[in-house]
This record gives structure tokens, sequence and C-alpha cells, in this order.
């Protein structure tokens, strides 16, 4: 079904214009709409980290090596996932203009969505190679294994975009869902590996890292980003099935309630 | 984009039942503690078992009376609601049309341009091409990088009806659309109308205007309760139309 959708998109080329489109707009009337602009994603990111850092290695002393780059990386995942999530459980109340006087398909509203949010993931991306390549002191340099970052981000995009679908579309009958998606999502921020040193997490949650699915995707990406090693490839297949499994279950929410956004919302 | 398929629509046993709760609240607290009440709610069938066919190029009038259903059908009609039955196919894009159309008042009229063009279809270089005759028909050259929440509703409207004459979905639904603007540009839309229509784009237009749907339709289906009662020549629909006025 995927495959097909994918399809009859590469065909009329006009959709993948409508795409880019809406995910420029999107993100234009998110970082140029305010007074500090563009800059506030770029130091939103360096705020948290120096937060973190001064709890976790400066009064907790929990002695991770090149800590504020293991930080930036684990952060700048979760953020995308938190935007792409909650920030995007009332889009299809939002975004209403776009399908209420046509039959466009609900999807590509999303998918822009997620493709502005992963414009504002790059440009952190870049900013984490700059750091960890010339301002880290224990940095170990560019290696052939960051490669594998696309693949992280290709299966964090999927679980993004799949849980985003459940929730948007759960919206529709329930509304309070985001305060529920929020208080989970800061359980979820605790019981990831963001700030944890990760031998401390896989000993108080053994196996946990499996159990998570937001979790393997930091730790992998760490592994090729700063370890130099090739990702763990059990962990990125279960992350990858997570993924895919959320995605199913988020097409079919769309089709049976998000089909209903017009007359719900 | 015309197709070879000659047929635009078909509906096939379509109908539609919207369930209005009367609890206000939609939310999971409220579910929770209401869980052995049964909820409140009303049915209301906007649209009963109806099957009809829209051939390419074709010009539809739609009338009726308030609340018999028009609405309803022509938003089944354009996909934007499912249907509770049956099943409608719809070949090409379709652009509903009504006081409001499909326009964020948080985006500037340029942009408002684009995102609309490209939703009904068309890719980024034939809007290139449009841009200027879109934003001249409607009048506001000089406030193309304003966001259109702080157009009048006149502004807004021309704006919305000039997208929608110059871009055009392959299927067009029109609901009460001749009210926009002042004389002029009334004019000025109905001279449009009737060169795209030629063009043959495909119409169906919910009116309360005879002269109107007797000048340019060439069926006309007279809805009643929620069913389309009669389908075919416009002078007769229109005849069965002013019998239930009376």
């Amino acid at each position: 079904m995927i495959l097909k959708i994918v399809n009859e998109w590469l065909r009329q080329s006009n959709k993948l214009e409508r795409l880019w489109l809406l995910a420029k707009i999107e993100f234009k009337l998110r970082y140029y709409e305010n007074k500090l602009g563009l800059l506030w994603a770029l130091i939103k990111p360096l705020m948290d980290i120096l937060i973190y850092y001064v709890v976790f290695q400066i009064i907790l002393k929990q002695n991770v090596p090149a800590f504020a780059s293991y930080l930036f990386i684990g952060l700048i995942l979760w953020n995308f996932f938190v935007e792409s999530t909650t920030g995007t459980i009332q889009i299809l109340s939002v975004k209403k203009y776009l399908y209420e006087y046509s039959n466009m398909n609900k999807l590509e509203i999303y998918i822009s969505t997620l493709i502005s949010n992963s414009i504002g993931f790059f440009f952190n991306f870049i900013m984490f190679l700059v750091f960890y390549n010339f301002l880290e002191k224990e940095s170990t340099g560019l290696s052939v294994q960051n490669i594998w970052i696309v693949v992280m981000f290709v299966n964090l995009f999927i679980l993004s975009l799949g849980m985003s679908l459940i929730l948007s579309s759960l919206y529709i009958v329930a509304k309070d869902i985001s305060q529920v998606w929020v208080v989970f999502t800061s359980f979820l921020f605790f019981l990831s590996p963001i700030f944890y040193k990760l031998s401390t997490f896989k000993q108080a949650l053994p196996s946990f890292d499996y159990g998570n699915p937001i979790a393997g995707i930091i730790i992998n990406t760490r592994r090729v980003m700063m370890e130099q090693s090739p990702p763990d490839f059990r962990l990125l297949g279960f992350d990858y099935g997570y993924a895919i499994v959320l995605m199913i279950i988020g097409l079919i929410f769309l089709n049976k309630l998000g089909s209903r956004a017009a007359e719900k919302l | 984009m015309i197709m070879k398929n000659e047929i635009a629509i078909i509906a096939k046993d379509i109908s539609k039942t919207f369930h209005i709760s009367e609890d206000s609240h939609n939310t999971v607290k409220h579910r929770l503690f209401n869980l052995f009440n049964p909820r409140r709610r009303k049915d209301v069938a906007a649209l009963r078992l109806t099957s009809l066919e829209i051939k390419r190029g074709e010009c539809i009038g739609l009338i009726g009376r308030n609340g018999c259903g028009k609405t309803t059908l022509t938003k089944v009609l354009a996909g934007v609601y499912p249907t509770d039955t049956g099943q409608v196919k719809i070949n090409g894009s379709t652009m509903l049309m009504n006081l409001g159309v499909g326009m964020s008042h948080e985006l500037t009229a340029r942009e408002n341009i684009y995102v609309s063009g490209s939703v009904l279809g068309l890719k980024i270089k034939e809007v290139d091409q449009l841009f200027d005759k879109i934003i001249d028909f409607a009048e506001v050259r000089d406030f193309v990088d304003t966001k259109i929440k702080f157009f009048s509703s006149g502004m807004m409207a021309r704006l919305a009806f000039s997208i929608a004459v110059n871009a055009g979905a392959d299927i067009m639904f029109l609901d009460e659309i001749f009210s926009v603007g002042d004389m002029k540009f009334q004019e000025k839309a109905i001279k449009v109308f009737e060169s795209s229509w030629i063009e043959g784009k495909t119409v169906v237009l919910v009116s309360h205007g005879m002269d109107v749907v007797s000048k340019y339709c060439n069926r006309a289906a007279f809805m009643k309760d929620g069913r389309v009662e009669f389908f075919g020549e416009t002078e007769k629909a229109i005849q069965l139309y002013t019998q239930d006025n009376q």
C-alpha cells in the first residue's frame, strides 16, 4: 500500500513540489514570524545542553566522555520526535483549510510538516557536526560510519510520522489526548538515555533499550556519530519494526478517524 | 488535465447521517466519568440513499430549499466528507467554493495563491504564469505580501474567487458564489465563468438564483429532505423547486 502511494506521488510530480512548498511555508511560519527567528532554533539546543551539562556533569559528576556532544546529538533527535508528535496533535484542526474544500490527501499534510521539522533538524545537525569536530576536545573526528545517520533519521522520521498520525486522529474523538501525551513524553524522556550514562541506563533498566523505540535510535546514532562503530543491528531491526508497526496503525487510524476530520473538527 | 475518462463523478448508493452529540465535552475524562451513562445524541439524516453520475464538462445545477442536504451532497461528492454507505468515485481534483475557500489566514496572498494552486493540482511553474492574472483579477495588487487576516472580507472573497476561476480544479463545486464582490466584480466573474465553462470544466452549481441555474446548467437536481427527488432536465427541476416553495 505504501509502495502504491509513493508510486502515485512520483508519477504526478506536482505532489513532490507541493510537499516541498508546504514544508517551506511551514518552516517560514515557525521561524521567521518571531523576533529571534531562526536564531532561536539554533540557541535552544545549546541552552538545553547547558542545563543538562551543569546538572549531570558538574553536579552529579557522571563522567561521560565528550558529554556535551553526547547530550547534543541525543537532544536534537529527541526534539525532532517531540516537535513531530506533540507539535502535530492538532494538525488536522490547524491545517483544516487544506482539506476542507478539496479532496487533497491528508497524508501529504503530515509529511510536509515533518519535512519542515527535518529542515530544522538538518540545521541542528550541522551545528552538531561543527561542535563535535571543532570544539569538542574528546572528539574522535569524522568517520565512514557517520553515513549511517541517514538510516537512523529515516527510522526516526517513520516513527514520528506514525505516532503523529495516531495522536492527531485520536484528537478528533478525544481532545485531551494532548495532555495525556505531554505526560507520556516526559515519562519517555526520562526513560531514554538522553543525559544518562549508557551503562547506568542499561543496568537500571535491563533490555529497556529494546522496549523504548526512541532509546535505540539515540544509542545507535551515538555509536555511528561518536564511537566510529557500526550500529547495533539487532537494535536497529527492532526500532525499524516499531516504526513500521506504528506507521501502519497510524495509517489505519487516519483512514478510520482522520477521514471524518472535516465534519468533526 | 483532460482525461480520457468521460465520467467525472460516480456516486452509488451514498448516504450521510450526522451523529450530533449533545454532550459538549469530547474528552477522555468526560468519557470515563460517563462510562455508564448512555450518550445523548441525535441522528440527522442529511443525505438519504442517492446515486448519481456526472459527466466530464457538464454543468449541474443543485437546487432545493434550505436544509435539504445540498451542501452535504456537495461535500460528499467532493470527497471532503466520507460517505456512510456506498461509494463515490472522483476522477480528478475537486474544489469546493463557498464564501470562505481553502485559504490560511496566517499566510500572505502570495503564499495562499501558491498553496491553493498546488492543492488544485497545478505545478509551481503553472502558478508562476497565472500569478499576475490572479492578483489583478482579485484587485489586490497592493497587498500581495500582506497576510490575508488583514484583508477585508470582500478582498478575501475576491482572492478566493480569483484563485478558483483562474487555477480551477477539474471538478468545481460552487456554492452560492455569485454573491461575491460589488456589481462590477460580479459582472467580471460571470464573464470569466462563461469562458471557463466553455473550456470544459465540470461544475456543480448550488444556487437559489433560478435564472443562473437555467442559464448555465445542462442538467439539474432537485433535492428535498436529503433526497435527490429529480435529476434531469433543468426546467423540470426548477419547476419542482418552485412548486415546493409554494
